[in-house]
């Protein structure tokens, strides 16, 4: 940190204030939001923070001038968390920059237009940030993290503030996808039904007036919820949206739709080209891709004990492991497929044994009777039609359309 | 005395009733108003004055049919004016009435006797009251008795007022009355009473007088002169209620201020209204009305009045002035109408002038006011805090401003014939009550002229009002001493020194200086302090209202304007407590208990305590001698520290809330007295608050040694005597674990082991270990409601790094979440839990196995697994099993065709142990057992060539179902059957 003298330290404090006054009263939301930016570490906003450092008394400077002091809890908050969030002090940063918020959105709330409203996203923004780092911070110290918590809570009143009739009803979408976020990390999901029923519901709401980043934003964490719920139609309505509006320049907003869309689109038999995963980095999924190619089960075991790990944190790992069936189907086609070249009058008749040995060459042991239940699942499940004869342990197919594709249907619908 | 007083007073008030009743129907209208008023606005400092009020008016009704009703009313209203002025004083007199006649209200019967002797005088003419005036003086001082006084005059309304308007006030009265007996006021009254047991006296007296007159007035018209005193009074009190309480209606409740104002508006009005009616004599008639006494002076009155009606601030403003005005007038007043025929009268009146309105002498004018404002000290004396007292008031009064100007005006309209001569009018009546008053009874209250000379002359000597406030307290002092020694009428008052009135001059100077400005504690109450002054409500303020008031009586003046009856209660739950600060604080009632207290105290504690009245700054000292009083304890220099601190407490308290809204005090108090309550609890001389408990200190340290005990939920605190140490846990812990006996046992033992580890804040190895036991039977029993209790509480133990069988609990959570939650996200995210190491545990990893079954459907998996599960991992599954077979049978069901053998699907299904390896034995059972299964989920069966049974699949596809489980009940839960009940008794 270069030394700052004192009088340059007066001299930067006062020039932000100005700025901020002057952004305030010539409405000038891009400056306004260049002014609250923490987390860009912008230089300006880094050397303020410096002098603050060194010219501690910034209240009085406020307190000078009646142009500053008309905002003077607003500022005067945002400089302690400045000073705190340069020192590294996460915590204090973090809970003088809620008063921050709190205050700022008390002002927000008195301002006719919505012209404030970019600046309301980032001090939105910066309140889910700074709460994680605060979080970070707390849980390095064996504290209990709940500033995110917090900050859910802060969020949700400035929801409130913005579920109006008037201008500003366009920027809820954004804070609701802040929320969303919020909800996300910590494990609290089941909170997003509360604002998303206001979203799809509330007769303020147009859900194509809101901004198409944030429908994007709104759709893929509703997809994700969609996806827990093994909902797989409503999740690739959703992810679809998504990935069809989604800026395509923003590779990494493209590659976290399809991380889920892929398993969704799985799931309904849709199989996506090696280029595209290939494109967007998403090697985890080629395996599994493969294995339903080629009927592997034990590719597809293999891929999910692999990216156990993340499948596991992404929420996808149950999805993927539903695959399974789609896995046996591929591989009973095959059988079949290879029995019609032989003998094609008997093809449809599928021995138990000869599927174990196929499963043992995939090196998976199976006995006659887990065969057996896999492929009374397999028909139960629509996957196979036909008929088990227990008695000859044989499996008989129909000879129309024995493996009937998904077509877009969930498994066993 | 006290007591036999009350007794017979009580019988007077019978008579009394249906006198009111009568009323009720002829005068009921200006009754009723007064009463609505009252009950409407304040709880209890309104009724009081209602029943004061109504107390008169019921005289009244019955003295004269309408027309001379109304003008009774006039008259009375002048006499009463002087009734009137006694009645402000009064109101901590009509709780005394109320003691009398209720026994509850012995508590009371103390303040009633200070106050009594006020209203006595006023109703009854009981003139030696106005002895009691001066003890009544007293009692203002104490405001909360005047609360308690309150109550009484409930009873009084209720004992005389019969008309349905008193009745509804005397609901609420009753109510009071109930809380203050129930309350330590008894104790405290008591306390207080033993000091002032002349007082006690006095009262009971003017009861007894009270009686004859009210009997008198039903015999003979002479019993119509004293209904119109009632009915004078009545309208004074209304007009001071209204009056009164419109200067509450400003201080606190900005709504109810505003009504207040209206009604106080109304009040003076009234008062106008009573000038009117005395034909163009409008001053006289206030005068009449206010006192008696002042006849001539009448025509100031009505100033007073009407500049009291300008604002409540004004009234305020007035009162003080009023009161010193007003006292120099009473007395006047009262000498002269009242005076010679009712000497006890006249006494009553000088004595709360001199107490209260040392200052008063100035104008008749001020009468108005000073009426007022004596009721507004009176009430607010309660409160202590005049603002809250007037709030409180104000609240009822625009009920009893409607109200009462209608019946006002028609007595004045009565009176204005009868009384052209205003004090003529009045005289009459008044005096022909006095008669009836005197001759009926030898009044301990009728002072001596040498004495009101004295009086006069102390007033004389005042400079300013504080002088005169602080002189008025001493007056009062000096005559209720005198009274009670009885030296009243023999004590050469030409030659009684007035240095010792003029001392207190002195003290009471700080207060008296800021009444006015200051709604709450500033000029009226400081200014009364003096003990003997019940209507300087300046004591109450000083002492109460100082300390606690501005926050909490604020919120606790609120409380009792909503709530009469809570505000009572409150009274009697301090009085109960001994005046322990925790009730107070946890009731908003509390303020009003504390200003009560400060009343009793400082009428109990008079003599004593006069000292800290004077300094009345500090609510402590008063509450200290209040509690000292009320509670044996006193005595003990620790509990007055303990008392002190406890009042310091509360002062910040105060200092906090003053600034604040009047709600956050009122918070504070609730939360403070639940916290002191339970405070209490382990502290019985309740000096403690809740930041003192130590909750390490609370925490039991176990005693019992013996192994077995049967769960009992706790209504209580621990008995460390039935807390079993941690080594006698141990011991019990193996003694369950080895135990042949059932689950029920066992979970009952546990429960209690469980319950001695909480409550002795054990959290260690043992404490797990006990839990994972219970978990463990739970799983075997299916209990799992225990389990799940159990186990939440294990996660919370290891997370605290207590060490345990983790990794088994972690198998028997996944299996849990697979199994019967069927979360998707809690599966997941308890599986991304996981350790590596975890996964290569037994149990975790066959848990793992499991969930990959169910998810797949793979039954035949399952079962497998089902039958080499370690641990207890096939307990959690057996509570799945039922669904996987039925939907293993289903997939077979649709899938297979033709049939399927039932040893196969026996086999498969895990029905009776391993059916490949097993004998042939197990094979049959588990046919059997797999037949009837299958039987009974609507499968088909059939029996082969061979005799084999078949499970015919095409059949069975359509018809499987569900069953209800046999041991399904209502209540879900199929341990609480009845047999199993009584197989645990």
């Amino acid at each position: 940190m270069a030394y700052v003298s004192m009088g340059e330290a007066h001299r930067r404090i006062t020039e932000y204030l100005n700025r901020f006054c002057d952004a305030v009263s010539y409405q000038d939301s891009s400056m306004l939001c260049r002014l609250l930016s923490f987390s860009s570490n912008s230089p300006s906003l880094l050397s303020l923070a410096d002098a603050l450092n060194v010219f501690q008394d910034a209240s009085s400077l406020i307190r000078q001038s009646d142009k500053f002091s008309e905002y003077g809890e607003i500022l005067a908050h945002l400089f302690r968390s400045l000073q705190s969030y340069r020192v590294g002090n996460l915590v204090e940063a973090y809970l003088a920059f809620e008063k921050f918020a709190n205050a700022f959105v008390q002002e927000f709330r008195n301002w006719e237009s919505a012209w404030a409203l970019e600046a309301l996203y980032v001090v939105c923004y910066e309140v889910r940030i700074l709460a994680e780092k605060a979080d970070k911070e707390l849980t390095s110290n064996g504290k209990s993290p709940e500033k995110l918590k917090a900050a859910g809570s802060l969020l949700m009143k400035v929801f409130g503030v913005l579920a109006g009739k008037g201008p500003k009803r366009v920027g809820a979408l954004y804070v609701t996808c802040q929320l969303f976020k919020t909800y996300f990390k910590l494990g609290t999901v089941n909170l997003c039904r509360s604002v998303i029923r206001s979203i799809e519901t509330a007769r303020i709401f147009d859900f194509e007036e809101f901004p198409r980043r944030d429908k994007v934003t709104y759709m893929y964490y509703t997809g994700r919820l969609e996806v827990f719920n093994e909902n797989f139609p409503a999740a690739d309505t959703k992810l679809s949206y998504a990935l069809q509006h989604c800026n395509p320049k923003r590779e990494r907003n493209i590659r976290m739709i399809l991380k889920y869309l892929i398993p969704v689109k799985l799931s309904l038999g849709v199989i996506p080209k090696d280029e595209l995963l290939q494109k967007y980095n998403l090697h985890e999924y080629m395996n599994v891709v493969q294995a339903l190619r080629k009927g592997d089960l034990r590719l597809l075991r293999h891929a999910l004990q692999e990216h156990e790990d993340r499948f596991l944190r992404s929420g996808v790992y149950l999805v993927l492991e539903k695959l399974e069936l789609q896995v046996y189907q591929r591989l009973m086609k095959k059988i079949y497929i290879i029995q019609k070249l032989s003998d094609p009058a008997r093809a449809h008749q599928l021995k138990l044994e000869v599927i174990a040995k196929a499963l043992r060459w995939l090196e998976i042991d199976m006995d006659l009777d887990e065969v057996e239940c896999i492929m009374t699942i397999l028909i139960y499940k629509n996957l196979v039609k036909g008929y088990l004869a227990h008695k000859s342990k044989v499996v008989v197919l129909s000879k129309q359309d024995p493996f009937p594709k998904l077509n877009g249907k969930p498994v066993g619908s | 005395m006290n007591q036999g007083g009350n007794t017979q007073t009580v019988t007077p008030l019978d008579p009394n009733n249906p006198i009111e009743k009568r009323y009720g129907v002829e005068g009921s209208q200006v009754q009723t108003s007064p009463y609505q008023y009252s009950t409407g606005s304040d709880g209890t400092t309104h009724r009081v004055d209602n029943q004061v009020n109504g107390n008169y008016y019921h005289p009244q009704p019955p003295v004269s049919a309408t027309g001379n009703v109304q003008e009774t009313p006039n008259t009375t209203a002048s006499s009463s004016t002087s009734g009137t002025v006694n009645m402000a004083q009064d109101y901590s007199g009509y709780t005394p009435y109320q003691t009398p006649s209720d026994p509850q209200n012995y508590a009371n019967t103390g303040y009633s006797n200070y106050y009594s002797g006020y209203q006595q005088q006023q109703p009854s003419q009981s003139y030696p009251q106005p002895v009691g005036a001066y003890q009544n003086t007293g009692a203002p001082y104490s405001s909360f008795q005047n609360p308690g006084s309150y109550a009484g005059t409930a009873s009084y309304s209720g004992t005389y007022y019969n008309p349905a308007d008193y009745q509804t006030t005397g609901g609420y009265q009753s109510t009071t009355y109930n809380s203050q007996t129930a309350g330590g006021y008894p104790s405290t009254n008591y306390s207080n009473q033993t000091p002032t047991s002349n007082q006690g006296n006095y009262t009971s007296n003017p009861y007894q007088i009270y009686t004859p007159d009210a009997a008198n007035i039903h015999s003979s018209t002479a019993a119509i002169t004293p209904p119109v005193h009632y009915q004078h009074n009545y309208q004074q009190w209304p007009g001071y209620y209204s009056q009164t309480e419109v200067p509450c209606a400003p201080g606190t409740e900005k709504l109810p201020a505003t009504s207040a104002y209206s009604q106080s508006f109304p009040v003076s009005g009234v008062v106008a209204n009573e000038i009117p009616a005395s034909n163009g004599q409008p001053a006289p008639s206030y005068a009449q009305p206010w006192r008696q006494e002042t006849d001539s002076t009448q025509p100031p009155s009505q100033q007073p009045a009407a500049e009291v009606s300008a604002s409540n601030d004004a009234y305020w403003m007035h009162q003080t002035p009023n009161q010193q005005a007003y006292y120099p007038v009473p007395p006047q007043n009262h000498y002269q109408s009242p005076l010679e025929t009712k000497p006890s009268y006249e006494i009553p009146i000088q004595g709360h002038q001199r107490a209260t309105y040392p200052q008063e002498l100035k104008s008749q004018s001020s009468f108005h006011q000073t009426p007022l404002t004596y009721r507004q000290p009176t009430q607010t004396t309660p409160s202590v805090d005049t603002q809250r007292v007037s709030k409180i008031q104000i609240p009822t009064n625009p009920r009893i401003a409607s109200n009462l100007p209608s019946g006002y005006t028609k007595m004045d309209k009565g009176r204005s014939p009868a009384g052209a001569i205003q004090t003529p009018a009045y005289v009459s009546v008044s005096v022909s009550n006095p008669k009836g008053h005197t001759t009926a009874m030898p009044e301990p209250g009728t002072f001596p002229k040498s004495l009101c000379g004295f009086v006069e002359r102390a007033f004389a000597r005042c400079k300013d009002d504080r002088e005169k406030a602080s002189c008025q307290a001493a007056l009062k002092k000096i005559i209720t001493e005198a009274t009670n020694d009885g030296t009243i009428n023999t004590r050469d008052w030409d030659t009684e020194p007035l240095s010792t009135v003029l001392n207190t001059d002195v003290i009471n100077t700080e207060p008296s200086s800021a009444p006015i400005s200051s709604l709450q504690n500033k000029s009226p109450a400081r200014r009364p302090k003096s003990r003997w002054e019940p209507f300087v409500e300046s004591k109450p303020f000083v002492k109460p209202a100082s300390n606690f008031t501005s926050g909490v009586k604020f919120g606790g003046w609120n409380h009792q304007n909503e709530n009469n009856k809570k505000s009572s209660e409150s009274f009697q739950k301090v009085d109960a407590v001994t005046g322990s600060k925790p009730t107070y604080s946890a009731q908003n009632s509390a303020k009003k208990s504390f200003q009560r207290p400060v009343k009793r105290q400082r009428f109990s504690g008079g003599p004593a305590t006069t000292i800290d009245d004077d300094t009345s700054s500090d609510s402590e000292k008063d509450l200290t001698p209040y509690y000292s009083s009320a509670t044996s304890l006193a005595s003990s220099a620790d509990e007055k520290k303990r008392r002190d601190t406890r009042s310091k407490r509360f002062e910040k308290v105060q200092g906090h809330s003053r600034g604040n809204d009047i709600p956050k005090p009122k918070i504070s108090n609730v939360r403070r007295g639940t916290a002191m309550r339970l405070g209490q609890d382990f502290d019985e001389s309740g000096s403690r608050a809740v930041e003192d408990m130590d909750w390490d200190a609370l925490t039991v340290k176990g005693t019992c040694q013996e192994i077995e005990k049967r769960y009992l939920r706790l209504t209580s605190a621990p008995d460390p005597s039935t807390v079993r140490p941690e080594d006698v846990l141990e011991k019990a812990l193996l003694m369950v674990q080895d135990s042949p006996k059932n689950y029920l046992y066992k979970c009952d033992q546990l429960k209690s082991i469980r319950q001695d580890l909480t409550v002795q804040r054990i959290h260690n190895h043992l404490t797990a270990k006990v839990y994972e036991t219970h978990a463990r039977f739970a799983l075997e029993a299916g209990d799992l409601t225990e389990y799940n209790q159990c186990l939440s509480q294990l996660k919370i133990l290891y997370a605290e790094g207590i060490e345990g069988c983790t990794l088994e609990f972690a198998a028997y959570s996944l299996l849990y979440i697979t199994l019967h939650s069927n979360n998707n996200r809690e599966l997941l995210s308890s599986m991304s839990r996981l350790s590596k190491e975890a996964k290569k545990d037994e149990a975790v990893k066959h848990a793992l196995s499991v969930r990959a079954a169910v998810t797949s459907g793979n039954y035949v998996m399952f079962f497998r697994l089902y039958k080499t599960a370690p641990n207890m991992n096939s307990c959690l599954m057996d509570l799945y099993v039922e669904k996987m077979r039925y939907k293993a049978v289903t997939f077979m069901s649709r899938s297979c065709r033709p049939t399927i053998p039932v040893s196969y699907v026996a086999q498969v299904l895990g029905f009776a142990g391993t059916s490949s390896e097993g004998t042939g034995e197990k094979e049959t059972d588990g046919m059997e057992e797999c037949s009837e299964w299958l039987k009974a989920h609507g499968a088909s069966l059939v029996a082969d060539s061979n005799g084999d049974m078949l499970l015919d699949t095409k059949a069975s596809s359509t018809s499987l179902f569900m069953p209800e489980p046999e041991d399904a009940v209502a209540h879900g839960d199929r341990y609480l059957d009845v047999n199993d009940f009584f197989t645990r008794t």
